[in-house]
C-alpha cells in the first residue's frame, strides 16, 4: 500500500470515488426529492462524467495543476450550488498542494485543510446546519488526526469515511438553514442531507481507491 | 397532471430557446463563446462593460435586456439554477473593452455563490471587474439585513442606469456609483396566486391553495409566510403598496419610478387594474409618479402573480432612464 499520495494515487482515489458517486446516485436523488428539487443526484452524475473525462486527458502536468483542472471542471457543472462548492474544495485543495508531487499523510491532511478553508470562503454554513459541510469537517478532521497520531494514508482515510458517514446521518435531526431546502425549513427534517451524502461517498470512494493501489 | 407546454427534450430546453431567442432578434443580439448572449454589435472601446448571471426559465429575463445601453453579456444558466463561473469569467473577458466590467448579480443564493467564486479567478486573472448585488425583496429579510433580501424585477432599473451611465463613457466606479445608487432606493414586493412549475421535471414548486395568495412569494414561490385569502386587485394593489412605501420610507412630494412585472399567466389586463389603484394610491399621498411600466420582465413559467417595484428617482437617475437603448425586450428612443 503506498504511504505516499503521487499523481497515480490521486488518480486512482478519484476513480474511486467516481463509481462509488455513480453507484449511489439513485439514493442522492431520493433524499433530494424529499427536501429539494430532487435533481442533486443527477447533477452529481453529471459532475462524475465530467470529472472522468478530464482525467482520461493525461497532460504533462504537476499534482496540483491536475487538481486545479479537476477544480475548473467542478466549477463548470451547471446545477446549484454542488459544483461551486466540490469545485472551490478542489481549488483549495490544489493551492494546499503547492509544488509538491509527493504528499504524506501529513500534508495530504494539509491540502484538504487548504480544501475546506476555500469552501468556508464560499459559504457562511456551519456544522449543524444540515449542508454537506457536516460530513466534511469531520472528515478532514479525522484526515489530520490521523496523521497526527502516524497511521497509515489508509488508515486515515477510513476514519474518514466513518466520520463523513457519521456526518451525514446526524443531518437527519437537522432543520436546513441554507440553499433552496431553506424555504422548506421543516420539511427536511427526519432527511438526511444530499450534499452531506455525497461527501461521504466521495471520502468511501477516496478509501477504496487507495486500497486498490496496493 | 401532465404539464402542457410546447416543448421537446427537457434536457435540451435552455439550448434550444437560447437558439430561437437569437435567431428572433438577429440584428440585437447573437450567441458566443459557451452560450453567452452578447450583443449582435459590440460596444465601441473604451467603455464599461456591463454583466450579468442567472438561471433560465425567467425568460425575457436576463438575456432579454442585451444590447445597446443596457446589458454587454448575460450567462444564462439552466432552469432556475445559476451558471457555473467559468462561463461568468469568459463573459466579463469578452465584455472588457478596456475600461473594465460591472457584474450585477441578483441577490439569489445559488448565483451570489457562482458570482463570489468569479470574483475570485477575476482578481488572480487580473481582471477590472466590480460587482453588485440587487437586493431590494422587501419580504424575504427585514431592513437591517439586505444580505437576505433577494434580487426581483429591479435588476432592469439597475442594468438600465448602469448601461446608460457607460455608453456615455463613465468610467467603471461611476457606473458602479450610479447602480448602487438606484438599488439602495429600490423596493420589490411579490404576490403570488399559482405557483410555477419546473419546465423539466414538472414539479410544482410549492403549491398554494385553490382560494389562497401568497405575498412575499418570490422569484419561485419560495417562502410561505404571506399566505392569506384571496384577494381583489384594489385591495392587494393597497397592503403591496403600502408596505413598499413604508419600508423605503417615501415621502410626499417624491419622484418613484414604478413597475408592474407580471409573473407568467398574470393578464397584462389585471396589471393595468393593478396600476391604477396604484396611481391612485400615491396621487392620494401627494407622490410622484415619475417614470412607470406594466409589463412581463421576469417571469417564473406559468406562475400567477406579479411584482410591484418602486424607486426613487432623481434627476441624474431619470435621465439615465431616459437615454437610449435598444434590447430585444426593452427599447427607449
Amino acid at each position: 500500500m503506498s504511504t505516499r499520495i503521487g499523481k497515480g494515487e490521486f488518480v486512482a482515489m478519484m476513480a474511486g470515488a467516481i463509481e462509488r458517486v455513480r453507484n449511489g446516485s439513485p439514493f442522492l436523488s431520493e433524499l433530494d426529492s424529499a427536501c429539494g428539487d430532487g435533481d442533486h443526484g443527477l447533477t452529481m452524475r453529471r459532475a462524475m462524467g465530467l470529472l472522468e473525462k478530464a482525467l482520461a486527458e493525461k497532460e504533462e502536468e504537476s499534482l496540483s495543476a491536475l487538481i486545479d483542472r479537476l477544480a475548473w471542471t467542478l466549477l463548470g457543472v451547471d446545477g446549484g450550488a454542488t459544483g461551486p462548492l466540490f469545485g472551490s474544495f478542489f481549488m483549495g485543495m490544489a493551492e494546499g498542494v503547492g509544488g509538491q508531487n509527493e504528499l504524506d499523510c501529513a500534508a495530504f491532511a494539509s491540502a484538504f485543510e487548504a480544501g475546506l478553508a476555500s469552501v468556508q470562503r464560499q459559504t457562511k454554513a456551519q456544522v449543524g446546519d444540515k449542508t454537506m459541510i457536516d460530513a466534511l469537517v469531520p472528515a478532514v478532521k479525522a484526515l489530520r488526526a490521523g496523521a497526527d497520531a502516524g497511521k497509515t494514508l489508509a488508515d486515515s482515510l477510513r476514519d474518514a469515511t466513518e466520520a463523513a458517514w457519521n456526518g451525514a446521518a446526524s443531518t437527519k435531526n437537522l432543520t436546513a438553514r441554507f440553499g433552496k431546502a431553506k424555504f422548506a425549513a421543516e420539511r427536511t427534517l427526519g432527511h438526511q442531507d444530499p450534499g452531506a451524502t455525497s461527501v461521504a461517498m466521495i471520502f468511501e470512494g477516496f478509501c477504496e481507491g487507495i486500497i486498490k493501489t496496493a | 397532471m401532465k404539464m402542457k407546454k410546447f416543448i421537446n427534450n427537457p434536457e435540451t430546453l435552455v439550448q434550444e430557446l437560447l437558439e430561437g431567442y437569437v435567431l428572433a432578434y438577429p440584428h440585437k443580439v447573437k450567441l458566443a463563446g459557451n452560450n453567452l448572449v452578447v450583443r449582435a454589435v459590440p460596444k465601441g472601446l473604451g467603455k464599461v462593460g456591463i454583466v450579468t448571471l442567472g438561471g433560465s426559465g425567467h425568460e425575457p429575463g436576463l438575456s432579454g435586456f442585451v444590447g445597446m445601453g443596457m446589458l454587454d453579456v448575460s450567462v444564462p444558466g439552466e432552469i432556475f439554477a445559476a451558471p457555473g463561473s467559468p462561463r461568468c469569467l469568459e463573459a466579463i473577458k469578452l465584455a472588457d473593452h478596456g475600461a473594465g466590467v460591472l457584474f450585477v448579480v441578483l441577490n439569489h443564493p445559488g448565483d451570489v455563490l457562482s458570482a463570489n467564486i468569479t470574483m475570485e479567478l477575476a482578481k488572480k486573472q487580473g481582471l477590472n471587474v466590480k460587482h453588485i448585488l440587487t437586493q431590494e425583496d422587501i419580504a424575504s429579510g427585514p431592513r437591517e439585513k439586505p444580505e437576505e433580501r433577494r434580487g426581483l424585477v429591479g435588476f432592469l432599473p439597475v442594468y438600465k442606469v448602469a448601461g446608460a451611465a457607460a455608453e456615455e463613457g463613465q468610467s467603471l466606479d461611476e457606473v458602479k456609483a450610479i447602480a448602487e445608487r438606484l438599488a439602495l432606493n429600490m423596493r420589490t414586493l411579490s404576490v403570488a396566486a399559482r405557483t410555477a412549475t419546473h419546465p423539466s421535471t414538472g414539479l410544482e414548486l410549492s403549491p398554494l391553495g385553490e382560494d389562497e395568495m401568497e405575498i412575499g412569494a418570490g422569484q419561485h414561490g419560495e417562502s410561505s409566510s404571506g399566505r392569506m385569502k384571496l384577494k381583489g386587485a384594489d385591495e392587494t394593489a393597497e397592503i403591496m403598496l403600502n408596505r413598499l412605501l413604508e419600508d423605503l420610507e417615501v415621502r410626499s412630494g417624491e419622484e418613484l419610478l414604478v413597475i408592474v412585472n407580471g409573473m407568467g399567466s398574470t393578464t397584462l389586463m389585471e396589471l393595468f387594474i393593478i396600476f391604477r389603484r396604484v396611481s391612485q394610491l400615491l396621487a392620494a399621498r401627494g407622490i410622484r409618479l415619475a417614470r412607470s411600466l406594466a409589463g412581463e420582465y421576469i417571469t417564473a413559467q406559468e406562475q400567477a402573480g406579479f411584482q410591484l417595484f418602486i424607486a426613487r428617482m432623481d434627476r441624474e437617475l431619470l435621465r439615465l432612464w431616459d437615454a437610449p437603448c435598444d434590447t430585444p425586450y426593452f427599447v427607449v428612443r
